[in-house]
């Protein structure tokens, strides 16, 4: 096979790029997906005030603010030698849900679901949320903004700010709940858990009783069999705010339980010549290039490599779902990149129970929601991102200044499966030369299972497609180019 | 008639918060009538969409990267101009599908008019820092005046001291 080298310089327009390259035979050899690295963090954090920085990093996404905010927060209560108080971790925990709550509605029902509601083969024009709409009805479509708009408010009243939270102090928090806020999250989330549920059955009825989806769900090109990785508690279910990461493998064994303050020790990067992207991958297991099974260290994060690592979901209507999954797709662990969807909503579910037991919670009107720091030193805060195993680690200085600062994104962490996933949608869409031109349409399915994060700090508008993909032949010559 | 001008952009990717550091600069206009709300938004897609819901117009400034045009050219242009009806990024809708989306469900609290103001880059930024570059931000007044001008005509506003 001919070495092949990309000329790092190739640089991304701000969105996915994906280099195919073909062997003497016209069939896919390799796919690389290329992600925009955002670059210059720890230079960027050296000198600031720790306390900043739960604000400073969610400006990181524009989507999912709340998961950096809290990891950061986490990793300054480890660097500050600090305890929150109960009622703090509980209303931290409600917030977290919020922000779930949300992500995960507008993930399904604008930009993952289309392909399963309107149909993986629909044009282009009508597979996104307005296709949902025709589909499901105008009074659906009212009920997913009115839905979103709830998560939003409950993150917006407890973060302080709607957007981009204020709230997360080394220690605790600076604002609590009183009555009038209470009720009114008691009512959304009420809300909430109804339309959760209408979410499953409606996947139910569109996906799960068409044969031709669950045959695409648990077809070859979209099987990854892979670790899987995620937060559990201390019981191993799905816990999106704390907890101990665990990994589990290609039976569903446990391989794995590590306090997150031991990552750089389980994990090791990969570096390829031909990408920014770092492959992350178990290092105990080693790196067996860009491949799947038992001996690959290269692990799943997200809904579905959450479900997987885990024993189950910790509240009652979501745990059912969950053994409905498993039970429907063969058994533990699933492989099937398209149940990432299906997981998402099981999630969902799960954030709206967990928020109702919170917000019913005697503690969550406590004044008491900050306890004392102690000296800086050297701290980790891991959540899960609604895309993954996220990481936050600071250095800090006697002053309380950062030294040095890393962060380990969802992305990063699924690196590996996601270029494995959009080279396996690939190999099926070219065949001995000729592009099928549905190739766009099953790859952009592929990785937009896994909700990606393409630095999406960035708000420049683009002037050209959001999606492009380069096709070179075995002399690396590029003999195509597709967009949308 | 109710009008937001929306300064768009990420205040720690560099040129990318230009959005913002225009409408900053706009505040300072004395004259803007109170019928003129000016906000930062660090978002798109929806919820960028949740901010000028209820307004008759928007005028969203921006950062843009648009193939032909160079480094620091403004342009004016109407939302529907915009490329592509999918997501402007894997994980958020477009404010365009945003908008299709409500229009779709009978609701007609969508302004009447969008307008973005786009400062062009030539590459979007990837290196955190809160500087914006100096050629860019040489471009804040004249964003500053063409945004007074669109404000001049939809609102009628003769006082607002445009210097162009």
């Amino acid at each position: 096979m001919k070495t092949i080298t990309i000329d790092p310089i190739t640089r991304l327009e701000g969105h996915g790029k994906i280099n195919i390259f073909l062997n003497d035979n016209g069939n896919v050899e390799n796919a690389y997906l290329q992600i925009p690295e955002l670059r210059g963090f720890e230079r960027f954090s050296q000198g600031r005030r720790a306390e900043d920085m739960p604000q400073i990093t969610s400006r990181i996404c524009g989507v999912c603010p709340v998961a950096h905010h809290f990891a950061s927060t986490k990793a300054l209560d480890d660097a500050f030698d600090v305890e929150p108080p109960s009622a703090a971790k509980k209303l931290r925990e409600l917030m977290y849900m919020g922000y779930f709550i949300y992500d995960h509605i507008l993930h399904f029902y604008y930009l993952g679901g289309p392909d399963f509601v309107v149909g993986p083969d629909a044009p282009a024009a009508k597979r996104n949320v307005l296709g949902v709409i025709e589909k499901a009805g105008v009074d659906i479509g009212k009920e997913v903004i009115k839905h979103r708009a709830f998560g939003q408010r409950i993150t917006g009243i407890l973060g302080g700010k709607a957007t981009h939270p204020v709230c997360g102090l080394p220690g605790g928090l600076s604002k609590g709940l009183n009555d009038d806020e209470v009720k009114e999250i008691k009512d959304m989330v009420g809300s909430c858990v109804d339309f959760a549920q209408f979410s499953l059955k409606l996947f139910d009825d569109i996906v799960l009783k068409n044969k031709d989806y669950v045959d695409l769900i648990t077809s070859d090109p979209y099987q990854l069999n892979t670790y899987n990785m995620g937060l559990v508690d201390k019981n191993n279910k799905v816990n999106f705010y704390d907890g101990l990461i665990r990994v589990t493998d290609q039976d569903a064994r446990e391989h794995d339980k590590f306090p997150v303050k031991d990552y750089y020790e389980k994990i090791a990067e990969r570096v390829e010549e031909w990408s920014y992207m770092k492959f992350p991958y178990l290092k105990d297991i080693g790196w067996n290039g860009l491949s799947d099974g038992k001996k690959s260290g290269i692990y799943r994060v997200g809904p579905l490599g959450r479900l997987n690592a885990s024993d189950g979901m910790a509240t009652p209507l979501a745990d059912k779902e969950y053994k409905q999954l498993f039970e429907t797709l063969g058994g533990k662990p699933v492989n099937s990149t398209l149940a990432f969807h299906w997981a998402r909503l099981i999630e969902l579910l799960y954030a709206t129970e967990r928020a109702k037991e919170l917000i019913n919670d005697k503690e969550i009107t406590s004044n008491h929601i900050r306890n004392p720091v102690g000296k800086p030193c050297e701290g980790f805060g891991v959540t899960e991102a609604a895309r993954g195993t996220l990481i936050h680690h600071y250095k800090l200085n006697e002053k309380g200044l950062v030294e040095k600062a890393n962060l380990i994104v969802a992305t990063t962490n699924n690196a590996g499966a996601i270029t494995m996933s959009v080279r396996d949608a690939a190999k099926g869409m070219i065949k001995n030369g000729n592009v099928d031109q549905g190739i766009l349409n099953k790859v952009e399915m592929a990785f937009r299972a896994y909700d990606p994060c393409f630095a999406c700090a960035t708000h420049a508008l683009p002037g050209g497609m959001p999606m492009k993909i380069d096709i070179y032949n075995a002399e690396k010559q590029k003999i195509q180019t597709l967009e949308q | 008639m109710k009008t937001i001008v929306v300064g768009i952009g990420n205040p720690i990717l560099g040129d990318d918060g230009v959005g913002i550091h225009i409408t900053r600069k706009l505040q300072k206009n004395k004259n803007l009538s109170s019928d003129i709300t000016v906000e930062e938004a660090q978002t798109g897609g929806m919820n960028l969409l949740d901010l000028i819901i209820g307004f008759d117009h928007a005028i969203l400034v921006d950062a843009v990267s648009l193939t032909g045009c160079a480094h620091g050219e403004i342009n004016r242009f109407d939302l529907s101009d915009l490329p592509t009806v999918h997501s402007q990024n894997p994980h958020d809708v477009s404010l365009s599908e945003a908008i299709s989306m409500i229009e779709a469900l009978d609701d007609s609290s969508v302004p009447q008019n969008i307008t973005i103001i786009g400062v062009n880059l030539k590459q979007i930024p990837r290196e955190f820092t809160e500087t914006i570059s100096s050629e860019i931000r040489a471009c804040i007044p004249q964003a500053v005046d063409m945004i007074l001008s669109e404000l001049q005509s939809l609102t009628k506003q003769d006082n607002l001291n445009v210097n162009t």
